[in-house]
């Protein structure tokens, strides 16, 4: 499942890739799936995947469909699916989704929401972290 | 009715047996028509609105990609057909559109598969491959969002027909499709070596169908089809299926 930053993992319907020389400032809509490896500053939503790669830096409310975060997220992160969190992670923010992944070593400060048919809410104080 | 138009470099000499057997293969296939051969004074403007009164329905460009960007500005408003005959294999427009070079083409032309393809258009001026910045101090307005290079020296395409990127994993050998209503805005930063300047992998790619072109400080120079140029600010924007083209069984799209 975690295999280092997936960065080679072929997506089929890849629309915008933010690329690391790229800074996006304010409210990104995208349809397709979207990756981000540079920096966006505002609110960053697609209907897709989102992939926010290893160097990547999102100061943004994140909304998709799914996620799969190895950068660093300063702000709420809504899922409808999935969120998959590696290693590298960090997450400053409430994290809501259907199904959570995390990954040993990945930071996490803010609230978890399950939205899962018994609809649980659990709360994490503390950060998960690599021993 | 055929117009078949012959870009001023092709009064070379050095292409007259390719045009002879142009003209060969055209008659062979029962397409042939009226001949223009442009030179300082003879306009493509004037050219195909003369042929145009004449009831000419369809017009052929023979040349190279810059013949074809320049004549898709005259003909975007009008109701023809487009083909075009590369005089090389270096055309990669006509690789795209899977037309084979010199009388190899006239085949592609008989058999008459028409497109409707969507052009770019930059303030009154269409293209039909991209337009190019090579400056890092543009700003892409996408109305919602701003998007900015933040390395000191990248070149930012805006591309309608070609290869989005050569060396990107996710992007490999994607084409920018010229019937899917959108435009996609390539920002590539530039490794500078000893030797040479390259694009670097690490590209950036937005689709949109509408954009506006700005810079931090000093106007920038967008550059259409490698001839026509503007200063920013420049508005971007899709012209979907503008252009009705003869294309290829073998067009990459």
């Amino acid at each position: 499942m975690f295999k280092g930053d997936n960065s080679d993992r072929p997506s089929k319907n890849v629309e915008t890739i933010i690329g690391p020389s790229v800074k996006v400032e304010g409210d990104f809509n995208g349809d397709g799936d979207v990756i981000v490896e540079g920096i966006v500053v505002g609110n960053l939503a697609t209907k897709n995947h989102l992939r926010v790669g290893k160097g990547a830096r999102v100061q943004a409310k994140v909304t998709a469909q799914s996620a799969f975060i190895a950068g660093e997220v300063n702000g709420n992160v809504t899922a409808e699916e999935s969120v998959e969190l590696t290693s590298s992670a960090k997450v400053k923010g409430d994290i809501t989704t259907n199904s959570l992944s995390i990954e040993k070593g990945a930071k996490i400060n803010g609230k978890i929401t399950m939205n899962g048919q018994k609809k649980t809410e659990m709360e994490i104080p503390a950060e998960v972290k690599n021993k | 009715m055929y117009l078949y138009v012959y870009d001023a470099f092709l009064n070379h000499k050095k292409y007259a047996s390719l045009l002879n057997r142009i003209e060969n293969r055209l008659a062979d296939l029962e397409i042939k028509g009226k001949i223009c051969r442009l030179n300082v004074l003879k306009n493509m403007q004037e050219v195909i609105e003369d042929g145009i009164k004449n009831g000419v329905k369809t017009v052929v460009a023979v040349g190279d990609d810059q013949t074809f960007s320049k004549i898709v500005n005259v003909i975007a408003e009008m109701d023809i057909t487009l083909g075009i005959i590369p005089s090389d294999n270096k055309s990669k427009i006509a690789e795209i559109l899977g037309i084979p070079e010199g009388e190899q083409a006239c085949d592609v032309l008989a058999q008459r598969l028409v497109k409707k393809i969507d052009l770019g258009k930059i303030n009154h001026q269409y293209f039909i491959d991209s337009a190019t910045i090579s400056d890092s101090q543009a700003i892409l307005d996408f109305d919602k969002f701003k998007i900015s290079p933040t390395t000191k020296k990248s070149i930012i395409s805006i591309c309608n027909l070609g290869f989005l990127s050569t060396n990107q994993s996710i992007y490999k050998q994607r084409l920018s499709i010229p019937t899917d209503g959108l435009l996609e805005a390539v920002i590539a930063p530039i490794k500078e070596t000893f030797f040479a300047k390259t694009k670097s992998a690490n590209q950036s790619i937005f689709p949109f169908k509408k954009i506006q072109i700005a810079s931090k400080s000093e106007p920038v120079t967008v550059t259409i089809d490698q001839q026509a140029v503007f200063k920013t600010p420049v508005n971007v924007s899709i012209a979907p299926k503008k252009l009705k083209i003869i294309v290829g069984n073998k067009r990459l799209f």
